[in-house]
């Protein structure tokens, strides 16, 4: 069965990756959900999504010489032009254009700087939220973005992300310190919402080298990460630095911390290889430029610490039997809890009953 | 420092909660309909906690004593095989 969630909204793209190409140059085209999508945008600006694939010979649109022209694309093989509702306009060396000539075309959402796209079927586009990230296109906030191809199912990032207490050990020298491991965490689950939340605030900690040179903080810190996830795609870290001690007030303000929201959007390729789009955006030092490139270059190779090691993850696993045994520990609760939604979500996309129980992929071995 | 205790921040009517005892290993879930139980295995945290609203009574299993003996690694695709390298003796 497949793992992949359908009737759901996906990050498929950054705005700024979609544009309108010169003649010559490849149209943006992106898998998502083993579906091959070509994104590109009108003379008014929208964005349209549709079949990467001429219905004529399966020449891909997104391959030059395809090529816009006006609010239409022309395939470079043999010249059948659709429209930006997929629907085609001319063929060559005939009138009559075939009913059958219609790419799939996709509903498409631009909000908080991402590229939306649904995948499944397109009358429940409009009834399935769009998780936010508002501060990626918020006034202040400063951002740094970026994608990283993961050659790994979309399960393990998320196996990752919901546990940060890997940070401790993958990522020593960056964002992780001893306290992320040894402190306890608070999950919540509302099933309902679709929304896991997993608190980890640390009283007194070691400010890691990410948080120390990009906010100025010498010494301790009162480190805060709350996890919002909204599977199956968007997952935000809300990040508060302090110094220790510092708290916010009773009236909710915080003037004195630091805040940062670390936002994933975990869109699958195909069933084993995910886009793992990644942003940083912060409320402090907006316009210090040292301090976005420090955090673009820092978190980027953060990611690919992730990158790397679920890659190699993968391998092992697609080379496993189903069920093979695996160990839960108290620092998985909130990851066990995302899987068990996931796997809800993608039984409903097919029909088929959910897995009962919250250990999706472990069959075999619990937490014992 | 002590920090305050953990915030709820969800509000919706069917929020399941689960805390990590500070000081221990153990996990304390809330459901919604505010049956509590206290374990020290998230699995079995989870299933109790699903089983709304027929909660197991007595609180979630504890792991059994006798634990079977740990399985070998099984590959059976070559390309799978992480590390070889030709050996001279």
């Amino acid at each position: 069965m497949t793992s992949i969630v359908r009737n759901q909204w996906y990050v498929a793209a950054y705005g700024r990756e979609v544009g309108r190409p010169d003649d010559g140059e490849a149209l943006f085209s992106r898998t998502i959900c083993g579906e091959s999508i070509l994104f590109w945008r009108t003379e008014a600006g929208e964005v349209t999504a549709m079949s990467d694939r001429c219905v004529h010979r399966r020449f891909p649109l997104s391959q030059a010489p395809s090529r816009l022209v006006g609010d239409t694309v022309v395939c470079g093989y043999h010249g059948f032009t659709y429209g930006a509702d997929g629907g085609c306009v001319a063929v060559p060396g005939q009138t009559r254009i075939p009913r059958t000539a219609r790419l799939k075309a996709y509903p498409t959402v631009e909000q908080d700087s991402f590229v939306w796209v649904f995948i499944g079927d397109p009358d429940k586009a409009e009834s399935t939220r769009i998780p936010r990230a508002p501060w990626l296109d918020q006034e202040g906030w400063t951002v740094v973005s970026g994608m990283e191809p993961l050659a790994a199912r979309a399960s393990l990032l998320v196996d990752n992300l919901m546990d940060l207490s890997h940070e401790t050990y993958l990522h020593g020298g960056y964002i992780g310190t001893p306290e992320v491991a040894e402190t306890p965490i608070t999950t919540e689950v509302d099933d309902a919402a679709g929304i896991v939340y997993v608190s980890r605030h640390m009283a007194d900690a070691e400010c890691p080298p990410f948080y120390a040179k990009s906010t100025g903080i010498e010494g301790r810190i009162t480190r805060w990460q709350d996890i919002e996830f909204t599977p199956p795609c968007l997952y935000t870290l809300h990040s508060r630095i302090a110094p220790v001690g510092v708290l916010p007030g009773d009236d909710g303000s915080d003037p004195d911390a630091f805040h940062v929201e670390v936002v994933y959007a975990i869109t699958p390729e195909t069933e084993n290889s995910t886009h793992d789009f990644w942003a940083v955006a912060r409320d402090f030092a907006l316009d210090d430029a040292e301090v976005t490139d420090f955090l673009r270059e820092n978190n980027r190779t953060v990611v690919l610490q992730d990158v790397t090691a679920l890659d190699v993850l993968e391998q092992v696993i697609a080379g496993e039997a189903d069920g093979y045994q695996e160990l839960s520990i108290n620092i998985d609760t909130g990851g066990l809890a995302a899987r068990r939604i996931i796997a809800r979500m993608a039984a409903e996309g097919t029909g088929a009953p959910a897995a009962n129980g919250a250990a999706v992929r472990t069959p075999a071995g619990s937490g014992r | 420092m002590a920090l305050p205790p953990p915030r709820e921040v969800l509000d919706g009517d069917r929020v399941l909660r689960v805390n990590w005892l500070p000081g221990s290993d153990r996990l304390r879930g809330r459901c919604h309909c505010g049956a509590e139980t206290e374990v020290e295995d998230p699995v079995e945290m989870w299933e109790w906690l699903l089983a709304h609203p027929d909660h197991p009574a007595g609180g979630a299993s504890e792991p059994v004593a006798e634990v079977p003996p740990p399985p070998a690694h099984v590959v059976t695709d070559p390309a799978r095989v992480r590390h070889r390298a030709p050996v001279l003796v």
